[in-house]
């Protein structure tokens, strides 16, 4: 892809849209939105960059083993932080704190669950892309 | 006490997290290791469980806030106990068969891949057979999906991956039909917990009995498709043959059985059982169950492949459960249940029999295995005894169940099924006995063969040995087992 | 007539079919897998038009909580991204298998794949697949 008006435009919307995705996803516990939907519009603007500027564009920050090493490291953080939501108001252990309903920081442990599904939707969605696209 | 309702949880989070563990594991060693650790952990559980419903009976386990009932529900009664954890040894003696075999079978940086895959396929059968929630139902069903044609995808080879293609959409189909299931009893009862929908049902079905129809039969297809009831099999033969051995064990043994279990749940925790026998469906699956038997054994008799010959005789056997959900009354579900138990047990181990004997071959076909009883011995006995086990010579768990399948069949009156049950067995013997008969006797068959020739190691024998050790043992202790389970599906 | 009340309904019904009917009768494995994407979204719409409730606001709260009533049913949607998750991983391991297919007898025709007998020797496990 050589086309100068492309990858002009592409370097201007990928932060953009990064973050969009961000935005979505540390908003997802109070409007519509969450870890799912941020997570594949960061992976869109990861997939952008792919195909605007070849591989290596991305593949210097985000190398494929270590993608899935994070996305391993955020599974074992969720399902410890879901098992330990779903296991401790039976032994009445301590709760994060839910805040003031409508502000960023509340809801208890959905905020950082979001952040982890979406660290983990973004990797798998640009993974499965790479296995498709043959260069 | 809090903490023994809470153990069915983490007894799917251990397994989940060892799962996701092993991708920072570089050694394929350790990682078989960290798979199996995982497994036995949970197995310890599992007993504990068992235990803990032997003295206190059933429990309920509620995610979240304890009176809630809007959240993810667990029920496990003596029926789930049980099958977590027989299911949880088979998978644990398995694993430690592939330690040695996987190896050759598939290639190495595929090795790190197929314990993810082992420790997901079991927690989320696990999953099946607690969960509550038909929607968590659903969406363990689908990971189970997905993971059992991962291990089936490993091996790589042209067939190995159209079976797959063919395992995968097939399944998809079944799930597409187990979601529209739900959605239909979500739109009428408006709840997705089981025994709230079968309140539900209770009080108002009269209004609803089109709906109620539909749901059943959604439930009976889509399942059925996955646990290979018999026309919609297809994919079973091929998935089976062609996938590494031990993949074939768990797939055979284990992965088939919690979606015939969520069927049972389905059909007579959900719906009730005075209510489900008001419909057709019931016959309707006690004459594909019927169709099954006798198909699944004809067609194996024309097997070449010693694989594929196993894998059509799981058919076989898949009927024998559908025929005791079909019978409809709570000790043919229970019968079903048990005979998922011996089933498990028994098909794992003739797998490995079946790939330790191509493994030391090198051949496929029965026609090569001719006098290998004298080659192999202790291999050979061991397969011979699982096949006793599905022919149905007594003492084995076979033979319990189908005498048992008898005795309901003569308590609802229908004398005719004897028979099928009869023919179905003496079709398990023209498939099984030749290889057997061929492989000890036959002054033709054992020329230039040399006594203990094909030596197998001890450590791919023991787990072999457990297996049918503890097919013996349910054998002998069918009556206790069977006490256990059926009062809970009255 | 209760075909045209039950629009939403009555439209996920065709809509499986057409899924359904593409996923059997098309040979294309592609195809095939348009076909099963189409089955799954019938199965989406039909869930969550069941929690749709005419003339109600989305379960979001914006300025201040306008109490039960004026709600739609938000279990549904909830329900559906979960299984919209499992279809784009089961859509996503479908496409997979199938360039490997490709790539080993080079056609994503199913009847052609299929009339090249498999043969129950060792096929060259060691292909050059990765």
């Amino acid at each position: 892809m050589n086309d100068l008006i492309l990858k002009n435009i592409v370097k201007f919307i990928t932060p953009c849209i990064q973050l969009f995705g961000i935005y979505i996803i540390l908003y997802g516990h109070i409007s519509p939105g969450g870890g799912f939907s941020g997570g594949t519009i960061i992976a869109s603007s990861l997939i952008l960059q792919h195909i605007t500027f070849g591989r290596s564009s991305v593949h210097t920050i985000f190398r494929k083993d270590r993608a899935l090493k994070l996305i391993g490291f955020s599974l074992i953080l969720y399902s410890l932080m879901k098992g330990y939501s779903f296991l401790s108001s039976q032994f009445h252990f301590p709760h994060p704190p839910t805040g003031v309903p409508g502000s960023l920081l509340s809801g208890g442990f959905i905020l950082p669950l979001n952040i982890l599904i979406g660290i983990i939707v973004s990797c798998t969605i640009y993974i499965i892309f790479t296995l498709f696209a043959n260069e | 006490m809090k903490l023994i309702t809470s153990l069915p949880l983490i007894e799917i989070l251990i397994l989940f997290i060892s799962a996701f563990l092993m991708p920072f594991v570089r050694k394929n060693k350790n990682i078989k290791i960290v798979s199996v650790t995982a497994l036995t952990f949970s197995f310890i559980l599992s007993v504990v469980i068992v235990i803990n419903v032997l003295q206190n009976g059933a429990f309920y386990f509620n995610t979240g806030y304890i009176d809630t009932i809007l959240g993810i529900q667990l029920y496990i009664g003596p029926v789930e106990s049980l099958l977590n954890s027989l299911f949880l040894f088979v998978i644990i003696l398995v694993a430690c068969f592939s330690f040695f075999t996987i190896d050759s079978e598939i290639r190495e940086n595929r090795i790190k891949l197929f314990y993810i895959m082992v420790n997901l396929l079991s927690a989320s059968i696990l999953g099946v057979i607690f969960t509550n929630d038909i929607f968590n139902g659903y969406v363990f069903i689908e990971v189970a999906a997905l993971t059992s044609c991962g291990i089936v995808v490993v091996k790589e080879t042209q067939d190995n991956i159209k079976a797959a293609l063919k395992y995968l959409i097939m399944s998809t189909i079944g799930s597409g039909l187990i979601l529209m299931g739900i959605a239909f009893i979500y739109s009428f009862t408006g709840h997705l917990n089981i025994d709230l929908i079968h309140q539900a049902i209770l009080e108002d079905y009269t209004q609803y009995q089109k709906a109620l129809l539909i749901t059943i039969a959604l439930f009976t297809s889509g399942l059925g498709v996955k646990s290979a009831m018999f026309p919609l099999h297809t994919w079973l033969p091929d998935a089976h043959s062609t996938a590494p051995t031990a993949s074939s064990a768990l797939l055979s043994a284990i992965v088939l059985k919690p979606f015939a279990f969520f069927l049972i749940k389905i059909m007579y925790r959900m719906i009730g059982f005075d209510l489900v026998n008001q419909f057709n469906i019931i016959t309707i699956i006690l004459t594909l169950g019927c169709c099954g038997m006798l198909f699944g054994s004809l067609a194996a008799i024309f097997q070449k492949n010693i694989k594929r010959l196993i894998a059509y005789s799981s058919i076989a056997q898949m009927g024998y459960i559908f025929f005791g959900i079909g019978l409809g009354s709570p000790f043919g579900a229970a019968i079903a249940v048990y005979h998922m138990i011996g089933h498990a047990v028994t098909k794992s181990a003739l797998f490995m029999c079946s790939g330790l004997m191509i493994e030391k071959t090198g051949y496929k076909t029965i026609d090569n295995y001719k006098g290998l009883g004298h080659e192999m011995p202790i291999t050979f006995a061991l397969f011979t005894l699982g096949a006793f086990s599905m022919i149905g010579i007594p003492i084995f768990p076979g033979f319990i169940s189908k005498w048992y399948l008898s005795i309901e069949c003569i308590h609802l009156n229908q004398l005719l099924l004897i028979f099928v049950v009869l023919a179905s067995s003496l079709l398990n013997a023209v498939y099984y006995f030749p290889i057997i008969i061929n492989g000890f006797f036959g002054i033709e068959n054992l020329k230039n063969k040399e006594y203990h020739s094909k030596k197998v190691e001890t450590q791919k024998l023991l787990p072999i040995a457990a297996l049918i050790l503890a097919m013996v043992l349910l054998g002998a202790f069918s009556k206790n087992i069977l006490d256990f389970i059926s009062p809970e599906l009255h | 007539m209760a075909l045209f009340h039950n629009y939403y309904d009555s439209a996920s019904i065709v809509l499986f079919g057409i899924g359904l009917a593409t996923l059997m009768l098309n040979k294309n494995l592609i195809k095939k897998i348009i076909g099963m994407n189409i089955m799954d979204t019938s199965v989406f719409l039909f869930l969550v038009s069941k929690g749709y409730i005419a003339g109600r606001n989305a379960p979001i709260i914006t300025d201040r909580y306008e109490g039960v009533t004026a709600y739609v049913n938000p279990i549904p949607s909830a329900l559906i991204l979960t299984g919209i998750v499992v279809a784009v991983s089961v859509t996503a391991f479908l496409l997979a298998l199938t360039i490997k297919l490709y790539e080993t007898y080079g056609t994503v025709d199913l009847e052609e794949i299929l009339k090249v007998k498999g043969d129950d020797h060792e096929v060259n496990n060691q292909s050059s697949l990765d």
